[in-house]
């Protein structure tokens, strides 16, 4: 893993507990989560139709579709419930002196 | 016990019940029977996607015939025209026999049908399956006019989707405001304006008297004298449950087959579930018949747990969506028995939400938005109506407020 791909996305306290904040770097945008126990990366784009997960409801570690509810494992990526069939990619996420950093390949 | 499951309906009901039975049951034979010969698909893209050819035939399965093989779940397209429910049997048009332990009716819903006093019949388009959909995309492109009977869900999304397409249409609703059986007026509104931005024309509170066809062309004669000129003619004017085989036999229907709260019929060992039913819904105490994509797979999924042995009650908050332009509308629970309404936001880019309250207690729920910018507060919104939630109306009126406070609260 080389150094380099690691992405500064804010400080940690740009984010609230159970909630999440878009990320959008080059052409790609992203989905970066605070859940109770550490911060996580998804890839934006619900896998179902081309809408932004950023308005998506996040409970526990599940991030809801906005449009047509497809639940998605905000850790594993995994499609948990229809609409949505396909996973959503993750992105590994790393805290340094209070930052928030994903590592995009 | 090994049984013999039939779902009787290759829909999404009848799918999902399906992979619910294998979870629960790995032994007996599950059979869905279904009049199309095409796996179970996804009907929403039909009348947005697939009209503007964003997305094809392919796109549209739940799920291939390999998933199907491989959680062993047997599909066959066959028209069944009699059941005899004292001996646990179906019959097909052509004379095969199919025996049931356990079967699920999930037959959906059919197309209400202009009635036209003329032979005009056959020249009126209707949408609902993936061959009628194919139909009109290949009727249409070479027409300009397009007139659509019903402003409903179905009818303003074929709208939407014709504009996209450049055609100039026409929606014709008799009511006194578009999608008026289930949309607050407040809402059906905000959809209205865009349509009419986009160029489609709206007429309310008229009714079709007469159409008449020369030279290719149709008259259609409303009820004020007024004339439509049309290269086309398309009809959404609701639907009916699927139960015409069930007509002669001591099945209970009542709009519907009735069922109780666990997808159960009048009957031992048949069950139903999605558009076909009249099912009893514990939450609101009564009955009630619904068409939508979330109703039929959470139906079909309890109807799958309790044909598998698992006793579930059904519990499911209403909650549907269209896709119009580029907006998103959601409506939750009932918004027709209120005392209060609420408004938070005004303007759809931000997404604008009518909240019903009874009692202080929210009951529903419908917005509109650019596609993504309602769906979290509505979703919040069934989760506080399924606990009866008092709510803080300061914070449901305030848009910079997020609802999930209100959850946090509980």
């Amino acid at each position: 893993m080389s150094e380099e791909n690691w992405i500064e996305v804010g400080s940690t306290d740009s984010i609230e507990e159970e909630d999440l904040i878009r990320f959008d770097h080059q052409d790609k945008t992203f989905c970066v989560y605070r859940l109770t126990d550490g911060f996580y990366a998804t890839d934006g784009i619900c896998t179902h139709e081309a809408v932004h997960l950023e308005d998506g409801l996040v409970m526990d570690d599940e991030i809801e579709c906005p449009m047509h509810q497809g639940i998605f494992n905000i850790k594993s990526g995994e499609a948990l419930s229809p609409p949505a069939c396909e996973d959503l990619k993750t992105y590994p996420v790393k805290v340094d002196n209070d930052k928030i950093f994903i590592k995009i390949d | 016990m090994k049984n013999n499951i039939i779902i009787l309906g290759g829909g999404q009901a009848g799918i999902y019940a399906a992979r619910e039975i294998r979870q629960n049951d790995t032994e007996s034979n599950i059979k869905i029977l279904s009049e199309e010969n095409l796996l179970p698909y996804e009907r929403p893209p039909l009348s947005k996607d697939f009209l503007l050819d964003k997305k094809n035939e392919d796109d549209l399965y739940f799920h291939s015939i390999e998933v199907l093989k491989n959680e062993n779940i047997d599909f066959e397209n066959v028209l069944i025209n009699k059941v005899d429910f004292e001996h646990k049997k179906l019959f097909s048009k052509n004379e095969d026999v199919y025996n049931y332990d356990s079967l699920l009716i999930s037959t959906g819903s059919d197309n209400k049908k202009l009635s036209l006093d003329n032979n005009l019949n056959d020249d009126i388009y209707y949408l609902r399956n993936l061959e009628e959909a194919k139909i009109i995309k290949e009727k249409v492109s070479d027409k300009n006019k397009i007139t659509i009977i019903g402003g409903g869900f179905i009818g303003l999304e074929i709208a939407s989707s014709l504009s996209q397409l450049q055609k100039k249409v026409t929606v014709i609703e008799i009511g006194n405001q578009l999608m008026g059986r289930i949309i607050p007026k407040q809402i059906a509104d905000l959809v209205q304006n865009t349509h009419i931005e986009q160029g489609n024309e709206i007429i309310l509170n008229k009714q079709i008297f007469k159409i008449i066809k020369k030279n290719g062309i149709y008259e259609i004669l409303l009820n004020d004298n007024s004339i439509i000129e049309t290269d086309f003619v398309i009809a959404g004017i609701g639907s009916t449950p699927s139960v015409k085989l069930f007509e002669n036999t001591n099945l209970k229907l009542d709009n519907g087959i009735v069922t109780n709260q666990f997808c159960e019929t009048s009957i031992k060992d048949v069950y139903a579930a999605g558009d076909v039913c009249n099912f009893y819904h514990p939450f609101y105490e009564r009955n009630m018949r619904l068409e939508s994509y979330q109703h039929a797979q959470n139906h079909g999924i309890c109807a799958g747990k309790n044909i598998a042995g698992v006793k579930t009650e059904y519990t499911s908050i209403p909650w549907m969506w269209s896709d119009q332009f580029n907006l998103n509308l959601q409506l939750t629970g009932i918004c027709y028995d209120y005392d209060e309404i609420i408004a938070r936001g005004n303007d759809i880019n931000n997404g604008v939400i009518y909240f019903f309250l009874k009692n202080k207690i929210i009951k529903g729920a419908c917005g509109l938005g650019i596609a993504g910018k309602v769906g979290r507060d509505i979703r919040i919104t069934s989760k506080l109506t399924e606990k009866n939630t008092i709510v803080d109306k300061q914070i449901l009126s305030d848009q910079n407020q997020k609802l999930n406070k209100l959850i946090q609260k509980q």
